[in-house]
């Protein structure tokens, strides 16, 4: 083989590795999170760990932050409606139960895809405060299009200050 | 005689270390008791709504079992449940043609006390798995439709227009604003999710104290919370409108008339 061809074929190799490099964000990346190894049960999430029933919702952290835990199931998102304060951090833990799901807040290009068997975490920010209806955008089934759910930006003042083991939800409020 | 007795004394002086042993035994469980409780008194315990995950194990287990044998246990629900799986009393479920997987999580939920009642709790307790899975194979063999001439709760009296036409709207579509999906995406007949239950034969009473058991929280055993979420998100018109729905044969004239296997 001669320096040319090597050369053609380094040029090509170069040119086709330009594809995935430019559309990073396409990539799922909650896919790759499973590929390195964060696993969880989809089918046994209410029995034990981070998905229990009473750790769903929101949480205070301690730098002011607040974490959210919801489950993507057919066809609901749990729990179905959340409180988060206004201009704070909002981490989001996601995972689903069966199907693979996409989680959208209408208003913002944020989408969250869902995949069974692993998180999906992801990082948000609500700068006015509302109601914003979150909607899956990824076909999962036949009662795919009445899967939503709602999100409650309060101002700070609004938010109720949690207990160490409490979680907030709209039912609380 | 002296001699004989000796060794029986030196038996007789024997157990104060097996004491002392039982003494410090005792103490380090108590303690131990104690730390858990300590433990426990930190963080809330998980709150856990039903033992049943639906592992392909599970699902082995739920489904293998024997219709013959399930026919001579079943003799003793017969009383409540009807002899054909047809109840006279409509606050009662009715099991004919139930999913397997169904009917076994009930069982499996009131043998753990997760699902709370007087009468299910005493007689699921009593049920062995193999048991379970064997009443589950019987009821689930049993034919859907009901004979006529029969007096059995079921089908009940049709509802009035306004109703039928809430109850079929839900049924079919949801309420996409809500975020309500709809009932035959999970319940059938286009759709069933493992351990839903098809409600195409079931009593309008006993759907009724259901949902409203599902809403006010005095029923908590449904996987991740879908039924407690919906049925919180549905009026109480609706809700009654969907008894009725369900209680009166609509379903099954409106769909697919195929039970689920």
């Amino acid at each position: 083989m001669n320096w040319r061809k090597l050369r053609t074929l380094f040029l090509w190799a170069f040119a086709l590795s330009l594809i995935p490099a430019t559309r990073y964000y396409q990539i799922d990346v909650p896919l790759l999170h499973f590929l390195r190894g964060h696993h969880v049960d989809p089918l046994s999430l209410h029995l034990a760990g981070e998905f229990v029933e009473n750790n769903l919702g929101t949480e205070q952290n301690s730098d002011g932050s607040v974490t959210v835990r919801m489950i993507a199931q057919q066809y609901l998102f749990i729990p179905h409606c959340i409180v988060v304060p206004v201009g704070v951090p909002v981490h989001l833990r996601i995972t689903s139960a069966d199907a693979v799901h996409s989680l959208t807040f209408n208003g913002t290009d944020d989408a969250v895809k869902v995949l069974p068997g692993t998180v999906s975490q992801t990082q948000l920010q609500f700068p006015k405060a509302g109601d914003y209806k979150t909607v899956c955008r990824e076909f999962c089934g036949a009662g795919h299009y009445a899967m939503r759910s709602e999100v409650k930006v309060v101002p700070r003042d609004q938010f109720p200050t949690l207990q160490p083991g409490e979680r907030g939800t709209c039912a609380a409020q | 005689m002296l001699r004989n007795n000796r060794p029986a004394a030196s038996a007789a002086n024997l157990p104060r270390p097996k004491a002392a042993l039982t003494l410090g035994f005792t103490l380090l469980v108590t303690l131990a008791a104690c730390a858990l409780l300590l433990q426990a008194g930190d963080s809330p315990p998980d709150r856990v709504p039903s033992n049943v995950a639906w592992t392909p194990e599970t699902i082995a287990a739920a489904s293998s079992g024997d219709a013959f044998r399930g026919l001579l246990l079943a003799k003793r629900c017969g009383h409540c449940h009807g002899d054909e799986g047809f109840s006279a009393r409509a606050s009662t479920p009715n099991l004919a043609g139930l999913n397997k997987l169904a009917i076994w999580k009930q069982l499996e939920d009131f043998r753990t006390q997760k699902r709370l009642s007087h009468a299910m709790d005493p007689i699921a307790a009593s049920l062995s798995p193999r048991d379970e899975a064997d009443v589950v194979a019987y009821f689930s063999k049993l034919p859907v439709f009901t004979d006529p001439q029969d007096n059995r709760a079921f089908p009940q009296s049709r509802p009035d227009q306004g109703h039928a036409a809430i109850a079929t709207h839900l049924v079919s579509f949801g309420d996409g604003e809500r975020g309500i999906p709809p009932c035959q995406a999970c319940h059938g007949p286009v759709a069933y999710r493992p351990g839903v239950p098809s409600l195409m034969t079931q009593n309008t009473d006993y759907v009724l104290i259901q949902l409203e058991a599902f809403a006010n929280g005095t029923r908590t055993n449904d996987i991740n919370e879908p039924m407690r979420t919906i049925a919180a998100l549905l009026t109480e018109e609706e809700r009654k409108a969907l008894a009725e729905y369900y209680g009166s044969g609509l379903g099954l004239q409106s769909g697919s008339s195929t039970s689920p296997k």
